[in-house]
């Protein structure tokens, strides 16, 4: 029997989300898994080198919910993150601890639970992204991101994180300090 | 106050802000962002030394903070404070760089006078002869100028223009929605593109607001036309002649690899868009979506060969192109025919570059037309 994706009550369990935007978070993957699916999906999660198979529950959206978040792009990254910190939290018991705000979005900092951190030196960032499409883009996505750590655009530790809603595919990577990376 | 404790203050109103901008409530979002804002400049002045990293990440959420909250003298404040940080490491001080430059194009546009729609778009180019801040002038000139063509056949297409097959834009097009260039962030080399609002709004004043987000539509070109050029990009452009040039022209910016490999664009002010980055293989889809099209043309006995060259002339009113070429180690010029499809807004910038060209040889031997993208 496959394991369920915790993507349920998930502000139980991370203390960096709150009620409000965990909805959000639900309703906007729930609008772009619509447009392919119907629940619930069974997803491939690949976590570095392992592999499962996890069962992904949503609520089906309604007219209103579907006509509120219309805007696509918008909706599949804010589903992205949901369904992203669910894996996460599946996959390696890493919740969102904390976030931080750029120019443009923001950042969650997870960490293992029951980590009690006062400062963000040892957290992982996680870079969360949206696709659509095929597979081998789902992909290139992910590459993309491990080349941008590299040539150091990235905070390292980080996480980065592409959910293919169409493929049903959710890819987790490492993405390891610059002297590692050598 | 702890760090922790006046940061989980500001996490808790910054997602509170962005709860209401899903609710599409900018005022009270900026309010709430202002109230973060405050308690993550505070979380700064209570974090105990040696933390690198921490501060680093808290520097740049207050400039990002007190910006989002439209403060922006705070804004710029805070983020020199931390470029002055011996602490900070180079990617935060250059997202700090970022703010500070994206602030500074902010007060020059509220200054002018001159009211500009809703953001910009910000191109960065790099590559082995790319340094930052700088890169060879014809390069440049050449981005700038397709740049701006794709934003005016998108400002064309939101105003459902007529499909312009050859020419500039129209005189009220060009004076009405013209698009600036802005200074960037050093970084790679870049440039920012915004379109200035008509004047006359009484012009175009049941259309006026869809230009408004003319920078979230270029987005949303550039990333649909290399990602699902058959299926997303339909939706935003529906005319089959819209979209078969905004395929071309944003196939133009795509770097072959030769003189630089990426092309990054990025919406500053969307809390929304990732950057899309434009590799030579981001050419793929495009060239799928483009070449299905034109086979529908095709009969079984037509073949399609490469020219390989250097565009010298064209006259798509006599139906022609020039291209030198070398054939068999022999420099020769070719003429191709039947460019009737080509637009000139695609192929003009082409003269006097190495291109490739698609062409069907028929029977006769004459060539006929199908496709031309750079090959520099």
């Amino acid at each position: 029997m496959r394991d369920i994706l915790p993507f349920k009550n998930m502000v139980d369990r991370h203390p960096g989300l709150i009620d409000c935007v965990e909805a959000v978070y639900k309703k906007s993957a729930s609008v772009v898994l619509d447009k392919f699916h119907n629940p619930p999906q069974e997803f491939s999660l690949k976590d570095d080198n392992d592999d499962y198979n996890v069962l992904l529950e949503w609520d089906k959206p309604d007219e209103r919910t579907k006509s509120a978040l219309a805007n696509f792009t918008d909706s599949k990254e804010a589903g992205a993150y949901g369904i992203a910190l669910a894996a996460v939290e599946y996959s390696r018991g890493y919740v969102a601890i904390r976030r931080a705000e750029e120019l443009t979005g923001s950042d969650y900092y997870v960490a293992p639970a029951g980590t009690k951190l006062d400062d963000l030196e040892e957290a992982y960032r996680l870079e969360v992204s949206g696709s659509e499409l095929k597979e081998s883009k789902v992909k290139r996505i992910l590459s993309e991101k491990l080349e941008q750590a590299k040539n150091g655009k990235s905070d390292l530790p980080a996480i980065a994180a592409v959910v293919g809603f169409a493929v049903k595919l959710i890819l987790v990577q490492t993405l390891e300090k610059q002297n590692e990376l050598d | 106050m702890s760090w922790i404790e006046s940061h989980s203050k500001s996490e808790y109103f910054a997602s509170e802000a962005e709860a209401a901008i899903a609710e599409g409530n900018w005022e009270k979002a900026t309010d709430l962002y202002l109230e973060a804002a405050r308690f993550e400049t505070q979380a700064i002045n209570e974090l105990e030394t040696g933390k690198p990293r921490t501060l680093a990440i808290t520097y740049v959420s207050s400039a990002s903070l007190w910006f989002k909250g439209n403060d922006l003298a705070k804004s710029e404040l805070i983020a020199f404070k931390g470029l002055s940080s011996d602490e900070i490491l180079e990617p935060a001080k250059n997202k700090l760089r970022e703010i500070i430059q994206t602030i500074w194009n902010e007060r020059a546009l509220k200054n002018s006078g001159i009211e500009f729609t809703k953001a910009s778009v910000l191109i960065s180019i790099r590559g082995k002869k790319i340094v930052t801040g700088g890169a060879p002038l014809d390069l440049i000139l050449s981005k700038v100028d397709q740049v701006g063509k794709i934003f005016y056949r998108i400002t064309e297409m939101k105003l459902n223009k007529p499909f312009r097959k050859q020419g500039l834009p129209s005189q009220d097009i060009q004076e009405q929605y013209k698009p600036w260039l802005f200074q960037a962030p050093a970084g790679s080399y870049q440039f920012a593109v915004r379109v200035e609002k008509p004047k006359q709004s009484s012009l175009f004043p049941s259309l006026e607001s869809n230009v408004d987000d003319i920078a979230e539509t270029f987005m949303q070109v550039i990333k649909t036309s290399v990602e699902d050029p058959d299926g997303e990009l339909k939706q935003i452009a529906p005319n089959d002649e819209y979209r078969d040039v905004l395929l071309r022209l944003t196939r133009n910016l795509i770097p072959t690899g030769k003189v630089f490999d990426t092309l990054e664009v990025r919406a500053p002010e969307s809390p929304v868009y990732q950057p899309i980055v434009l590799k030579p293989a981001s050419r793929e889809y495009i060239n799928a979506s483009l070449n299905a099209a034109s086979k529908k043309d095709e009969t079984a006995s037509e073949k399609t060969i490469k020219i390989s060259g250097v565009l010298k002339g064209l006259s798509l009113n006599k139906d022609y192109l020039e291209i030198d070429t070398v054939e068999d180690n022999d420099p020769k010029t070719v003429l191709v025919y039947q460019t009737g499809a080509a637009i000139d807004d695609v192929i003009g910038p082409m003269v006097n570059h190495q291109i490739i060209c698609e062409v069907v040889k028929t029977k006769s031997g004459k060539l006929n037309y199908r496709d031309i993208q750079f090959d520099e």
